[in-house]
């Protein structure tokens, strides 16, 4: 009987559900896609990352997954309270909380089995879908993908996991409420607000405090980059920071933006306008925590998302700077390299023709004097040596790659690869070589990376001359062809075995272009995917739950708006009232996740050109997009629920 | 004529469609006078209740003609009868139907706020209604710190701040006791002599409907009987609707009547209402 009695109640209550089982559909779709990409034979093979990055992927689904549950469990119990009028009828009746339980466990069994059905259905999809945009990045060939059979055990376990978790929820909350509470209601009542004008305080302070935890997250990843310095603790701490000023900014707000327009007399003697407000206020305030919460979420997908797009374009604008040669080596000088130069050569001829060979060579003034001008220098940085270029050497390289000679005007000149050695002051600096004194004359931070060194000296000919060899540099151009990278990367590697003989492993010295590319293909893959993959989801979780909310009091504003029909306010007029209460009640935890898009976009293009990158058009453009598609979300929840709020609310003449 | 307020002709409402077709009302016509104040009285299922809502717009006839002031409200359109409702129109209701979210004081006023009364005229009219019915301590206070004898006076309030045409009441006693019921009377007549309300309430309680200066009695959607009070007491017209009443084999309510505290402190003698 039970059963029956769910089924129909499932098949009933579908109106309601809608948004519920649209919502938990897409996340199961994306769960299941994303672990079927995790169990992905086909890039398993091809992208090493793929292998090492594979619990920490199956981390991120379980974390997403924990979050699921958590959002469901909230979800369920509003759900619950849509129906409490029914449950306490059926306990009126004289079934007992047990058969109740049994017939709400069995609807989220059906609900859990046809969104498991659903999701993985177009989960199908955007498998495929989300292989083929993996296939981009990595430049790979798309090719049909075959699913896995883990990937989907994952899933359903995962999924029953967390409407197991969900169900939970509800049984705690059908155990403790009331019969009276099921079918009275919980009877919220508006109390006047304390202090409305502190709370408005504390508003601002809180948004005072969130631009200073941007600031502080832009200072530090600025001293970061400039520096050096600059602790993750600070970057974790001003996003601490974010988090609460972020909940102390709704919960302010709830308290008292409402009320301080309730005292305007003339706004409040307009149409709707206090009706609205008091709607407004008991609904922000009993869930302000929960807008402060939501508002993170959603600034939490906005932030991954940006920052997932700024890793693509930097991985991108760096690649020739850290590959400038298609392929390099540095090799000690005073040792036996590993692979032979002739050895390599014939290694890397049976993939690719060789075009061109250019040697060089790094030397040393077997001293630490140009490091004591940084702050590489004292206790922990004992064994460093200067590392110097010769100009001939260094220009012919420089040429090569179509750049401009460097000129040394009878000094010295360094050249470096971070930004923040350019913070370093040089200016007192001298070299004594063979007799004569060079001069610092300058610096350049966009040395490509021909060398292990943060940065380098460039001395005339002459005074190279009288140093020590430190390594020596082969940079090879090959014929513009396709081949095999990984395996030519795996052909020029040896077996390593760590100083303390504890690890062995295969090591290449070469720097092969290509098979760098590859590698920050799959890096970017990994980390775009993983980063959208949380952002889409927290997104849809928390634009679910203000549906959800705002569906859950549907019952209590139908008899609300029922008296205004009957006061004489027309179909036009409630319908521009429950616009306004939805429209707030929504907008107020995505305004400023949707602001805090234009400090993320400015950090993260200054990010970039403090990186020395200079497509900061193309962060801009990503922010710009990565909030449309946020407002799109957010408009397709927002209008789903004030239609079908709107088709039970507002009341027009029978 | 021009007194005339109400008048519903040759009024019949059906519900249900194909072979379940229920007749609800059969018929029907009467007029109600400017300042007047009548009840409709009858039995469950008498069509009492379908009554006011085709007269308060919120139920469409199925035939005759209803006009307020002259104005036949089944030829209006969606728009216009909102106007209707929120311009000629005064509702009380069983449950008070107050909005629970809004302060007393803001629930008077949301009629004067749907029609965009400025501000000043707004308070003006709150302080004037709220004395007369003895709500203005009250004006603060959320509906559910009050009793529901207050409850129902700061629902009069709402209903009269507007001056409407008509005040429609249903059942509006309902949900109080015999005492409030009692002093909630004694607002309508306060609202009905001292303020020219013209009434028309929905009753099945002859304590109620003896506070009315005609009583129209339904049974089967018809008109079965009228009773006007005329010079007579309350009294007397409490017992003839209780032998019109058990006439029509419905509920009479209470069998005596106790002097009332406002007729008390009148010095109406007899539990009647002269004055009416």
């Amino acid at each position: 009987m039970l059963t029956k009695l769910a089924i129909r109640n499932v098949k009933r209550q579908i109106g309601n559900y809608l948004i519920y089982f649209f919502t938990v559909s897409l996340t199961v779709a994306l769960m299941f896609a994303v672990n079927n990409v995790i169990f992905s034979e086909a890039l398993l093979q091809k992208a090493e990352i793929f292998r090492e990055l594979k619990s920490g992927l199956i981390g991120i689904s379980v974390f997403v997954a924990l979050i699921v549950a958590f959002v469901l469990g909230y979800a369920t119990s509003f759900m619950l309270k849509l129906r409490k009028r029914e449950f306490g009828t059926y306990l009126t009746l004289g079934m007992t909380r047990k058969n109740i339980l049994s017939i709400f466990v069995l609807e989220t069994m059906i609900l859990c089995a046809a969104a498991l059905l659903a999701g993985m259905l177009f989960g199908l999809f955007v498998y495929q879908g989300l292989m083929l945009v993996i296939s981009n990045l990595m430049e790979m060939e798309f090719a049909f993908a075959a699913y896995s059979v883990k990937g989907l055990v994952l899933t359903v376990v995962l999924v029953c996991g967390v409407f197991g978790l969900a169900s939970v929820t509800s049984a705690l909350y059908l155990k403790r409420v009331s019969i009276y509470q099921l079918i009275h209601g919980d009877k919220v009542v508006d109390k006047q607000v304390k202090h409305p004008v502190l709370w408005f305080e504390i508003v601002i302070i809180s948004f005072a405090a969130i631009l200073c935890s941007c600031l502080v997250f832009y200072k530090t990843t600025e001293k970061m980059f400039t520096q050096g310095g600059g602790s993750g603790g600070m970057l974790f701490g001003s996003l601490a920071v974010l988090a609460g000023a972020l909940v102390f900014f709704h919960i302010g707000l709830a308290r008292s933006a409402v009320y301080l327009l309730l005292k305007s007399e003339r706004f409040c003697s307009r149409g709707t306008n206090t009706f609205t407000l008091r709607q407004l206020s008991g609904k922000l305030r009993s869930n302000a925590v929960m807008a402060g919460a939501l508002a993170f979420l959603i600034a939490f997908a906005v932030i991954l998302a940006n920052v997932s797009f700024v890793q693509k374009v930097s991985e991108e604008s760096t690649l020739d700077q850290t590959y400038p040669f298609d392929i390099n080596i540095v090799s000690d000088a005073t040792q036996p390299a590993p692979v032979s130069e002739e050895q390599a050569d014939k290694i890397i001829r049976s993939f690719v023709p060789i075009e061109e060979k250019m040697h060089y060579a790094v030397y040393t003034t077997k001293t630490a004097y140009l490091y004591s001008f940084t702050r590489w220098t004292g206790d922990g940085y004992e064994g460093l040596e200067d590392s110097i270029m010769a100009q001939s050497d260094i220009n012919r390289l420089y040429r090569a790659l179509g750049r401009d000679p460097v000129q040394l005007d009878g000094g010295f000149k360094i050249l470096c690869n971070v930004p923040q050695v350019t913070s370093f002051d040089f200016s007192k600096a001298k070299l004594e070589i063979g007799g004569k004194t060079y001069a610092y004359t300058g610096i350049a931070d966009d040395m490509p990376y021909i060398t292990y060194d943060y940065f380098i000296a460039v001395v005339p000919d002459e005074a190279a001359q009288h140093l020590s060899l430190q390594s020596n540099g082969v940079a090879y151009t090959l014929k513009n062809q396709k081949f095999d990278a990984q395996a030519l990367h795996d052909a020029l590697s040896y077996p390593y075995t760590t100083s303390d003989g504890a690890y062995t492993y295969d090591r290449c010295d070469y720097h092969i272009r290509e098979y760098g590319r590859m590698q920050r293909n799959s890096n970017t893959a990994v980390f775009v995917t993983g980063a959208l993959y949380v952002s889409i989801v927290f997104v849809f979780l928390a634009m679910a739950i203000l549906a959800l909310k705002t569906l859950s009091g549907l019952s209590d504003d139908r008899r609300q708006y029922s008296i205004l029909f009957r006061l004489g306010a027309g179909e036009r007029e409630q319908s521009k009232t429950l616009f306004w209460q939805t429209f707030s009640f929504f907008f107020l935890p995505f305004a400023l996740p949707i602001l805090l898009s234009i400090p993320t976009g400015m950090i993260c293009a200054q990010i970039m050109r403090m990186a020395g990158l200079s497509m900061t058009g193309t962060v801009y453009l990503n922010t710009g997009l990565i909030a449309l598609c946020l407002i799109a979300v957010y408009l397709l929840y927002f209008t789903a629920t004030y239609l079908l709020a709107k088709k039970t609310v507002v009341r027009s003449t029978l | 004529m021009n007194n005339m307020i109400l008048q519903v002709e040759n009024v019949t409402k059906y519900y249900g469609s194909g072979s379940v077709v229920t007749k609800a009302l059969d018929g029907i016509s009467f007029s109600v006078q400017k300042g007047e104040f009548t009840a409709i009285m009858g039995a469950s299922g008498s069509g009492k209740s379908t009554l006011l809502n085709v007269i308060s717009t919120i139920d469409r006839i199925s035939a005759g003609k209803i006009l307020v002031e002259g104005h036949s409200v089944a030829d209006m359109k969606e728009d216009a009868l909102s106007a209707f409702r929120r311009d000629k129109l005064g509702f009380i209701f069983q449950e008070y139907n107050l909005l629970d979210t809004l302060t007393v004081g803001e629930n008077i006023v949301l009629p004067l706020n749907l029609r965009r009364i400025d501000a000043a005229k707004t308070k003006a009219e709150l302080q004037r209604v709220a004395q007369t019915l003895g709500v203005a301590d009250q004006l603060q206070k959320f509906p559910y710190e009050l009793s529901g004898g207050q409850r129902q006076r700061a629902a009069c309030a709402r209903a009269i701040i507007v001056n409407p045409a008509l005040v429609l009441a249903d059942e509006p006693t309902g949900a109080l006791d015999s005492k409030n019921s009692k002093i909630l009377m004694q607002t309508f007549s306060l609202m009905n002599r001292q303020l020219g309300s013209t009434i028309l309430m929905v009753t099945h309680d002859a304590m109620v409907g003896s506070f009315a200066q005609r009583v129209l009695f339904l049974k089967d959607g018809q008109i079965f009987g009228e009773v006007v009070r005329g010079d007579r007491d309350r009294q007397t017209m409490y017992n003839e609707i209780l032998s019109v009443m058990a006439g029509l084999g419905g509920d009479t309510g209470e069998e005596n009547l106790p002097q009332t505290a406002f007729e008390q402190n009148n010095g109406v003698a007899g539990g009647g209402d002269a004055g009416c």
